[in-house]
């Protein structure tokens, strides 16, 4: 038996220890700067990738490539069978580029030109960080003024909805008002919404001028520098005769019909060529001579050009050119000779993007760069619900605990709070979209109409208030008369007290049966109407059902804590002549004060971690705007926003192109997975701590 | 032997209570007291006066009510739901038991330490002023005064008056109970209610804790249950023997442990028998 258990042990261990060490190994090599090889392929052509996994399929070893270059070759990985290739160890070419762009992710190529500067290839990297810091100058610029065109729209959005809001207060018709602008047997508030429109309208035509030409400045400003690679993508050219060991040992005589290939000039027989073998690693086959060389070759007066040069049979050599690529030097958001890097500025690369990665926007659909909104969605959500449980949470296992008397009432709602707990978390989803978004959304919205609810006329639904009035007041009357019943357990007084509590119920779902079916109420924000407010996902929502879902461990901790407190401590407390609400509140809770802490993080920490019903109430893939930021009034309740669990999922299954995304959701994953464990390690190291404040010394 | 049995087999049984005890005069007096859990009688019309200024002890085997008793002067009992009591107690000439009497006023004119020190979880100053904080007291200079004052009234200040802010529950078993007494002193009680102080500790600081109680007499009311006869014999003015919810005998202590009227307490006091 000890072998059976122990073994069970093990493998529990192993399988736990297993999936963490998977995770933090794929999600910390993600972001490592690798190095990128090229491979020459039998049938000619070039393969370069970032070397990902080497995996055996259908019985052959196969290299898993990250190619990159997703602009020229539609594909960001590629699996290469190793049958295909001459050698089985790529060319590690030092000159070449890895350029991280904010579209269409990496670049791999050989930096050939600059569009703005002649400097020579060598001081390439320190042209273009400096090219890059003044691109940053104008992308800044460019969003400024992109900000301003915003803020033009939401202006006349406003006054729109200024519009649509006197209409409906005045049931009439403006569209034409508004069109022609004129005020004619207008009333006043009419009035002022149409010369408001036109007046900003007006203010609007002035400005957008300047700033659409600012735009269009700007935009041609970065238009203006680009960087032109030679990417690892051979195009034929022809073939020419030369000597083939002439060309091993870096000389080229013309003519040799390269010029025309090339395309330089009528007149070559005044050029000079230098060729420059560059390498063959991995280009050629082992053991054989070598059959392939690239070579630099300059012509006076133009930038230098990389050829593949192939030997053929006949003494003829073929001559193919790497693809030229053309990129905005503002598309650029880091670069690197990803393969001559030493070990610290990989380290640098690695560090700034993990940067990226905690503090940047997406990029490329979340594939590349930031996971910013994400976490701070995820943070926020969780904050907002925090303060929601906590307090229903607390309170009412405190009435649990220490107010209710106990019997069978109070042991089945203690069950269900504990089944509670094991309800699938999509149900809670799905309850949140029905009865948050549509129903209570909608109310906010639109009014009890758009909550999919039928009004009463008016004079029935005052009559209903009238009624909830006496009924209030019977309630109200029962509760004071059921208070002075001085007799212990006297049975009437138990009549009283129950009768009290059985109108009190009634009284609180009158209000709420008049507040759906009221007539004179149309939503907060019926001007935006059909555009929906809080009636869609939102954060607001979002947080509401998470509480719902913790709420039972929230509860649990609580009572577990209330019941550890000794009841030595509530007697001394009695004894000293301290009422039941000082005791709780000077005694009692103190004492519990770190169970309930714990309860409570554990509950952040399932509420952070939840994905299957924010799915359903209000995380999206990509959100513009985040749900606390500097703009009034901050908290913005009704956005939708981004979060970590879900963008796990929607990167993995649901992107354009998953395999692509797959490095990051481990990344993402990573992330969720620290985050967990940062609040849960919080939550014992505080239980532990406020605990040794507690302990009492043994005697 | 007989009466025990009787008593047993639940028949009526007189008190015997010396004209020395009842010459006192009384801080709580407890008239034809029965308490009941449920169905089953605890306690049974017991009359009983608890002297002035005087230490009076209750003993008898576990399970006599001894603690039901104690607990019944400051109404502790109403916490369980199931109690039900008839009878009276009087402290100081008004009824503690009457359907106006504001329970919590009430307790806040006793002082009560239980079997087991329980210091709150807050500092020790915190833990002696307790009694005031709760009725609202924010003075420091007071709180401060009352603080010393019952701390050196429990013979503790000397050991804690440097660390005042440390934790209640820093102090040892001894200075724990000690530090409780200081609380159930510090709003000056008519009657102080102790339900065996000492049975948690060890037997220097059961020692300490019996000097206590010897400088509190006469300053205070003392109403203590004890187990321990030498305890009582040591400590007490008045013993009262009690017996399965029955008050049996009380006299002087000296009369108690020396020549009892009944041979069913001397049977008891000397060991012969519980």
């Amino acid at each position: 038996m000890v072998w059976l258990s122990g073994g069970m042990f093990a493998i529990a261990c192993l399988m736990i220890v297993s999936l963490l060490a998977f995770v933090l190994w794929q999600g910390l090599w993600t972001l490592w700067p690798r190095t990128y090889s090229i491979y020459g392929r039998k049938d000619g052509t070039l393969v370069g990738g970032e070397l990902y996994a080497k995996a055996s399929l259908e019985g052959q070893d196969t290299l898993y490539l990250r190619t990159g270059n997703y602009d020229v070759s539609n594909q960001h990985f590629a699996y290469v069978s190793s049958s295909e290739l001459v050698e089985q160890s790529g060319w590690l070419a030092p000159d070449l580029w890895l350029v991280e762009r904010k579209e269409w992710g990496n670049l791999y190529g050989f930096p050939k030109q600059l569009s703005w500067s002649q400097a020579d290839p060598e001081d390439f990297v320190r042209v273009v960080h400096e090219g890059m810091r003044q691109t940053a100058k104008i992308d800044r610029e460019l969003g400024e003024a992109k900000n301003e065109l915003k803020r033009i729209d939401q202006h006349i959005a406003e006054a729109r909805l200024g519009i649509r809001r006197v209409e409906l207060a005045e049931k009439i018709d403006l569209q034409r008002a508004a069109e022609t602008g004129s005020l004619e047997g207008l009333s006043p508030s009419a009035r002022d919404a149409v010369s408001n429109l036109g007046l900003r309208n007006r203010q609007a035509d002035e400005t957008m001028v300047e700033i659409n030409d600012r735009i269009a400045g700007l935009e041609a400003q970065r238009a203006e520098r680009t960087v032109v690679f030679e990417l690892p993508i051979l195009d034929p050219l022809g073939t020419i005769t030369a000597d083939w060991a002439d060309l091993r040992a870096g000389r080229l005589r013309d003519p040799t019909g390269l010029a025309e290939l090339l395309g330089a000039a009528k007149d070559s027989s005044g050029l000079s060529f230098s060729a420059e073998p560059m390498g063959d690693g991995g280009l050629s086959e082992p053991g054989v001579e070598d059959q392939r060389l690239v070579c630099k070759v300059t012509i006076p007066g133009e930038p230098t050009r990389r050829l593949m040069i192939r030997r053929l049979e006949d003494g003829r050599v073929s001559v193919e050119a790497f693809r030229e690529h053309s990129i905005l030097l503002a598309d650029m958001v880091r670069f690197f000779p990803t393969n001559r890097l030493g070990i610290f500025q990989r380290l640098g690369v690695y560090a700034s993007r993990w940067w990226e990665f905690l503090s940047g926007d997406p990029r490329e659909a979340g594939m590349e760069g930031g996971f910013f909104p994400a976490i701070w969605g995820t943070v926020v959500m969780t904050i907002v619900m925090s303060l929601a449980v906590m307090p229903f949470g607390v309170l009412a296992a405190l009435y649990m605990r220490e107010y209710a008397k106990s019997g069978w009432l109070l042991s089945v709602i203690r069950i269900s709070i504990n089944n509670l707990a094991g309800v699938p978390s999509i149900v809670y989803g799905v309850f949140g979209l029905s009865f948050f978004c549509y129903i209570v959304g909608g109310y906010i919205d639109g009014g009890p109409i758009k909550a999919g609810f039928e009004p009463w006329p008016s004079a029935a639904w005052f009559s209903a208030l009238g009624g909830l009035a006496i009924v209030g007041l019977i309630a109200f009357a029962v509760s004071i008369f059921s208070g002075q019943a001085e007799a212990r357990r006297s049975p009437l007084r138990t009549v009283l007290s129950w009768s009290a509590g059985l109108l009190w119920l009634l009284t609180l779902g009158l209000i709420v049966w008049l507040l759906v079916k009221s007539p004179h109420f149309h939503g907060f924000y019926e001007a935006q109407l059909p555009n929906p407010t809080f009636g869609k996902g939102c954060l607001l929502w979002a947080a509401l059902t998470l509480s719902l879902l913790t709420l039972p461990v929230v509860i649990v901790a609580t009572e577990e804590a209330l019941s550890a407190v000794p009841n030595s401590l509530r007697e001394g407390s009695y004894a000293c002549g301290a009422g039941k609400w000082q005791t709780i509140h000077r005694i009692v809770l103190p004492y519990a004060r770190p169970g309930i802490i714990t309860g409570f993080i554990l509950a952040m920490a399932r509420g952070a971690g939840e994905v299957a019903p924010m799915m359903l109430v209000g995380a999206i893939p990509l959100a513009t705007e985040l749900p606390l930021d500097g703009e009034f009034p901050f908290l913005h309740g009704s956005r939708s926003f981004m979060h970590l669990g879900f963008q796990i999922y929607s990167l993995g299954f649901q992107s354009q192109n998953s395999e692509a995304a797959k490095p990051m959701v481990f990344t993402a994953t990573l992330l969720l997975l620290s985050i967990v464990t940062v609040l849960n390690q919080t939550a014992i190291w505080l239980r532990a701590s406020l605990r040794k404040r507690f302990q009492s010394s043994q005697f | 032997m007989n009466r025990l049995k009787a008593i047993a087999d639940g028949q009526t049984f007189e008190s015997v209570i010396h004209q020395e005890v009842l010459d006192r005069d009384p801080v709580v007096s407890i008239r034809d007291f029965s308490l009941f859990y449920n169905r089953k009688q605890a306690l049974y019309n017991i009359t009983m006066p608890v002297a002035k200024g005087m230490v009076t002890a209750l003993v008898g085997p576990s399970g006599c009510g001894k603690s039901t008793l104690l607990r019944s002067v400051n109404r502790m009992n109403d916490l369980i739901e199931s109690v039900r009591i008839e009878g009276d107690m009087v402290l100081n000439g008004e009824s503690i038991f009457a359907p106006s009497v504001d329970v919590i006023a009430l307790r806040k004119r006793m002082g009560m330490v239980f079997q087991k020190p329980n210091p709150f979880p807050m500092s020790i100053f915190e833990n002696v002023v307790y009694p005031l904080r709760i009725d609202g007291e924010r003075d420091k200079t007071i709180l401060m005064q009352v603080c010393e004052q019952s701390l050196r009234g429990a013979a503790l200040w000397e050991e804690v008056k440097d660390r005042l802010s440390e934790s209640g529950l820093s102090l040892s078993g001894g200075q724990q109970q000690r530090l409780c007494i200081a609380r159930a002193i510090a709003s000056d009680p008519e009657v102080l209610l102790l339900d065996e102080p000492c049975s948690a500790l060890d037997p220097i600081a059961t020692g300490k804790i019996e000097d206590l109680i010897d400088r509190l007499r006469g300053e205070y009311s003392i109403l203590i249950v004890t187990h321990n006869m030498q305890q009582a014999s040591r400590i007490s003015d008045h013993t009262a023997f009690m017996y399965l919810g029955r008050l049996v005998e009380m006299a002087e202590t000296s009369t108690i442990f020396t020549r009892p009227r009944l041979s069913e307490t001397e049977d008891y006091v000397t060991g012969r028998f519980g």
